[in-house]
C-alpha cells in the first residue's frame, strides 16, 4: 500500500520531465527542418552573400565600429521574413497533412507542440547572431578600425529573427489558413518600403519598427550618437517574448497560469522599452554634442609628430599617424618656408544634429590650422591633402576656400602628386569625376573650384615625372604662392604649354 | 461542353475564395496608401501597385488547389478543361480587382496603365504556371501553400538579385522602361507556354513510395 502511495508522485514527475524532454526533441527536429526549408536556406545564402559583398570596401577599409554595428541590421530582416514563412508552414503541417487528430492522442499537448515550434526558431536566430558577429568582427579586425561597437545595436539582427519567428507561430495558431503568412510577409515588405521610401514616421513611433535607419552618413564619436540602442534591444526582445507567449496562449497554453504571468511581464517590459527608447536625446548628450562641435579642444587630445600638432577625439588617436604621413608627403613637395611649416591638424565635426542631419563645416580661420574629418580612406585622403596643401600655400583654410588665381594649380599638384594614382585621385576629388573642364573640388570644409585652364595645367603636371616638377616648384615657390599670380604665369613657370584662359570664378 | 456546364457551379463553389479575398484585400490596402499618403509620388505609386500585385498573385497561387484531384483523374473532362474553367471563373474577379487597384492610384501619379497591366498579367500568369507545374510534377493535391512560398521567395530574390542587364523592375522615368516591358511580355509568353505544357494529365502516374516532404 505504502509502496503504491510513494510510487505515484514519482511517476507524475517523470511524466512531466518526459514531456519537456519531448518538447526539446521536437524543437530540435523542427529546427533542423526549418533550417533546410527552401526560403530559409535561400534567405541565409543571400544574407551571407550580402555580408561578403558589403564587407569588401566598407568605409574604404577604415571603419568606425560605432557605424559598423548598425550596418549589421538590414540583412537579418530578410532571414526573419523567411523564418516567419517557414515556421508558419511547419506549424500548419499537421493541419495540411491531416495528422492533427493523431497528435491529440499523444502525451504531448498542443501547448507543448507550440512551445517546441517557438523553440525551433532559436537556432536560426543563433545562426544569425553568428553571421552578425562575423560581419562585425570582420570590420573590427581591420587595421584601420577604431571606435566602439554597441551590443544593443548588434543584438537587433538576431532579435528581429526571433520576433519574426514568434510572429509566424502566432499567425499559424490564430489564423489556421495557409495563405496568411505569405500575405503578412508582403505586408511587412510594404511597410519597410514605405518606411524607407517616404520617411513618414518621426518621433518616438519610428523606434517601434525593428530596424531604424539614420538619414546621415556622418561618423560621430560613440558617446555622441545618442541612439537608445540598449533600450531598443530590450524592446525587441520583450516584443518577441510577448508575441511568443501570445502564441502559447493561442496554442493551447491558456490553462497555465505561468503563461499568463509571463505574458503580462513581457508586455510590461515591451511598454517599458517602448517608452524608454522614445525619450529622445538626453540633455547630457546634447551638451556633449555642442561641446564637441563648438569647442573641440576641450575634449580632444593632441600629439606632436614631426613638429606638427595633431588634435583628435580620443577614439581617433590611433589615426594621427596616417594624417601625419599625408602631411609629410605634401610638405616634402613644398618649397620655401612651407617645407618646414608646423601645422595644427584639428579634427572637427558638426554633431549638433546627431545622425539625423548633415551640416557643412565652416573653414578654420586660424593660421596654419587644417581641418580633418572623422572618416578616412578612399576619397578622404586626397581631400585632406588638398586642405593641407591649401593651408601651406595660402596660410589658412578660409583663404583657400576663396581662392581664385594661379595658386590653385600649386595646391592641387601638391595635394595629388604624392598619391599613388594622381590622375585617379584628381578624378575622385572633383565633384563630377572629370579630368577636364572646370569643376568643384570636394573638401571637408568649403569646396574649392578649378577652372578649365587650371585643370589642364594640373593634369599635365601630374603626367610628368614628380621629381622634375617638384624641383621647379621649389625654385619658383615665392612667385607660385604669391597672391594674384595668374594661371598662365604659373603654367609658364612650371614649363607647361597649354592654352589657359583668364582666371574666372563664380 | 455540357459536362463543363455541369461543372460550373461545383467549381465555382470550391474555388479558394477566402484566399483570393484575403489577398485582394491586402493588395487593395497596400495600393490605397497611394491615395491616403500625402507624400505619394509616381515611383512610390508604382512600387505600391507592384506590392499589391504580389499580394494578389499569392492568392492566385491557390486557384489550382483541388483536394479531389486524385479522384477526378479518370473523368472524361480533362484537366486542361477543368483548369481553364477555374481560371475563366477567376479571371473576371482578377480584372475587377485590378481595375479597382489602378483606380485607387490618383490620376496624377498613376504609372502608364497598359505597361503596368502587362507586368501584373505576367505576374498572375507566372503564379498560375507555377501552380500548374506543381500539380503536374507532384502528387500534391493542394500545392498552393508551397507555390505561394515559392512565388514570394522568387519575387523578393528577383527584386534583390535580378541582373541589371535584363532589368525588369524599372522606374517610369527610366529610359529602359520600354525595353523592360518587352521583357515582361516575354515573361508572360513564357509563363503561358509553361502553363500549357503542364496542363495535360500525365499518361503514367508517378508512384511515390516514400512519404512526400514539404
Amino acid at each position: 500500500m505504502s509502496a503504491v502511495m510513494e510510487a505515484a508522485p514519482t511517476a507524475t514527475r517523470k511524466q512531466s520531465q518526459n514531456s519537456w524532454a519531448a518538447v526539446i526533441a521536437l524543437a530540435l527536429f523542427e529546427a533542423r527542418r526549418l533550417l533546410i526549408t527552401i526560403p530559409v536556406l535561400l534567405g541565409f545564402l543571400v544574407y551571407a552573400a550580402w555580408i561578403v559583398w558589403r564587407a569588401q570596401d566598407y568605409a574604404d577599409g577604415y571603419p568606425a565600429l560605432q557605424d559598423a554595428d548598425r550596418a549589421t541590421q538590414g540583412g537579418p530582416l530578410l532571414v526573419g521574413l523567411a523564418v516567419l514563412l517557414a515556421v508558419n508552414q511547419a506549424v500548419l503541417r499537421s493541419l495540411r497533412r491531416d495528422t492533427e487528430r493523431h497528435f491529440t492522442v499523444l502525451v504531448m499537448s498542443r501547448a507543448h507542440r507550440t512551445a517546441a515550434h517557438l523553440l525551433s526558431v532559436v537556432p536560426a536566430a543563433l545562426l544569425t547572431a553568428v553571421c552578425v558577429a562575423g560581419q562585425f568582427g570582420w570590420q573590427a579586425l581591420k587595421p584601420g578600425a577604431l571606435g566602439h561597437g554597441s551590443l544593443g545595436e548588434l543584438l537587433v539582427g538576431p532579435l528581429t529573427v526571433l520576433a519574426f519567428g514568434a510572429a509566424g507561430v502566432l499567425i499559424a495558431r490564430v489564423i489556421r489558413t495557409p495563405f496568411t503568412a505569405p500575405l503578412v510577409v508582403v505586408f511587412f515588405l510594404f511597410l519597410f518600403l514605405l518606411s524607407t521610401g517616404a520617411g513618414i514616421d518621426e518621433g518616438w513611433t519610428r523606434w517601434l519598427t525593428p530596424v531604424i535607419g539614420v538619414s546621415s552618413s556622418n561618423t560621430l564619436p560613440s558617446d555622441l550618437i545618442g541612439r537608445p540602442a540598449a533600450w531598443h534591444a530590450l524592446y525587441l526582445a520583450a516584443l518577441g517574448l510577448t508575441v511568443a507567449l501570445l502564441a502559447m496562449l493561442a496554442g493551447g497554453g491558456h490553462r497555465a497560469r505561468s503563461v499568463y504571468a509571463g505574458f503580462a511581464g513581457a508586455l510590461a517590459l515591451t511598454v517599458l522599452g517602448a517608452v524608454a527608447q522614445g525619450q529622445g536625446v538626453s540633455s547630457e548628450v546634447t551638451a556633449a554634442r555642442e561641446r564637441a562641435t563648438l569647442h573641440p579642444e576641450h575634449v580632444q587630445t593632441c600629439v606632436e609628430r614631426d613638429g606638427s600638432r595633431y588634435c583628435a577625439f580620443p577614439e581617433w588617436r590611433g589615426r594621427t599617424a596616417e594624417w601625419a604621413r599625408t602631411v609629410a608627403e605634401v610638405r616634402s613637395l613644398a618649397g620655401g618656408t612651407a617645407h618646414d611649416q608646423s601645422l595644427l591638424v584639428r579634427q572637427r565635426l558638426d554633431a549638433r544634429y546627431g545622425l539625423d542631419g548633415d551640416a557643412a563645416l565652416d573653414p578654420a580661420t586660424t593660421p596654419h590650422q587644417v581641418t580633418v574629418g572623422t572618416t578616412w580612406g578612399g576619397n578622404r585622403v586626397p581631400e585632406f591633402s588638398a586642405a593641407v596643401a591649401g593651408v601651406l600655400v595660402t596660410g589658412d583654410e578660409k583663404t583657400t576656400g576663396e581662392l581664385c588665381d594661379g595658386r590653385m594649380v600649386t595646391i592641387m599638384w601638391l595635394a595629388l602628386a604624392g598619391q599613388s594614382d594622381p590622375i585617379g585621385s584628381l578624378k575622385n576629388v572633383r565633384l563630377d569625376d572629370s579630368v577636364s573642364g572646370s569643376a568643384i573640388v570636394l573638401s571637408q570644409t568649403n569646396p574649392l573650384s578649378m577652372t578649365a585652364g587650371q585643370t589642364t595645367v594640373v593634369r599635365k603636371l601630374l603626367e610628368q615625372p614628380r621629381d622634375g616638377v617638384a624641383a621647379k616648384v621649389r625654385t619658383n615657390w615665392t612667385e607660385l604662392t604669391s597672391p594674384k599670380v595668374t594661371t598662365a604665369r604659373v603654367a609658364e613657370l612650371l614649363g607647361v604649354k597649354a592654352k589657359v584662359g583668364a582666371d574666372k570664378c563664380n | 461542353m455540357r459536362l463543363s456546364g455541369a461543372l460550373l457551379v461545383p467549381v465555382l463553389r470550391t474555388l479558394p475564395w477566402r484566399a483570393l479575398g484575403a489577398a485582394g484585400a491586402v493588395g487593395l490596402l497596400i495600393v490605397s496608401m497611394a491615395r491616403l499618403s500625402d507624400a505619394a509620388d509616381e515611383p512610390l505609386a508604382l512600387n505600391l501597385l507592384r506590392a499589391g500585385v504580389l499580394a494578389f498573385t499569392l492568392g492566385l497561387a491557390f486557384v489550382l488547389d483541388d483536394p479531389a484531384r486524385h479522384t477526378t483523374t479518370p473523368v472524361p473532362t480533362r484537366r486542361p478543361a477543368r483548369h481553364a474553367l477555374r481560371v475563366a471563373l477567376v479571371a473576371p474577379v482578377t480584372a475587377a480587382w485590378w481595375t479597382a487597384a489602378v483606380l485607387l492610384v490618383p490620376d496624377g501619379i498613376r504609372p502608364p496603365v497598359g505597361d503596368v497591366t502587362l507586368e501584373a498579367g505576367a505576374a498572375f500568369t507566372l503564379a498560375l504556371a507555377a501552380s500548374a507545374a506543381a500539380v503536374r510534377f507532384s502528387q500534391a493535391a493542394e500545392p498552393g501553400q508551397a507555390v505561394a512560398g515559392a512565388v514570394l521567395t522568387t519575387a523578393v530574390l528577383g527584386l534583390l538579385l535580378w541582373p541589371e542587364r535584363w532589368a525588369l523592375f524599372v522606374a517610369t522615368q527610366d529610359p529602359k522602361w520600354a525595353q523592360a516591358h518587352d521583357r515582361w511580355g516575354m515573361v508572360l509568353v513564357g509563363a503561358v507556354v509553361v502553363w500549357g505544357a503542364c496542363g495535360p494529365e500525365p499518361l503514367r502516374r508517378r508512384v511515390v513510395l516514400k512519404p512526400t516532404r514539404v
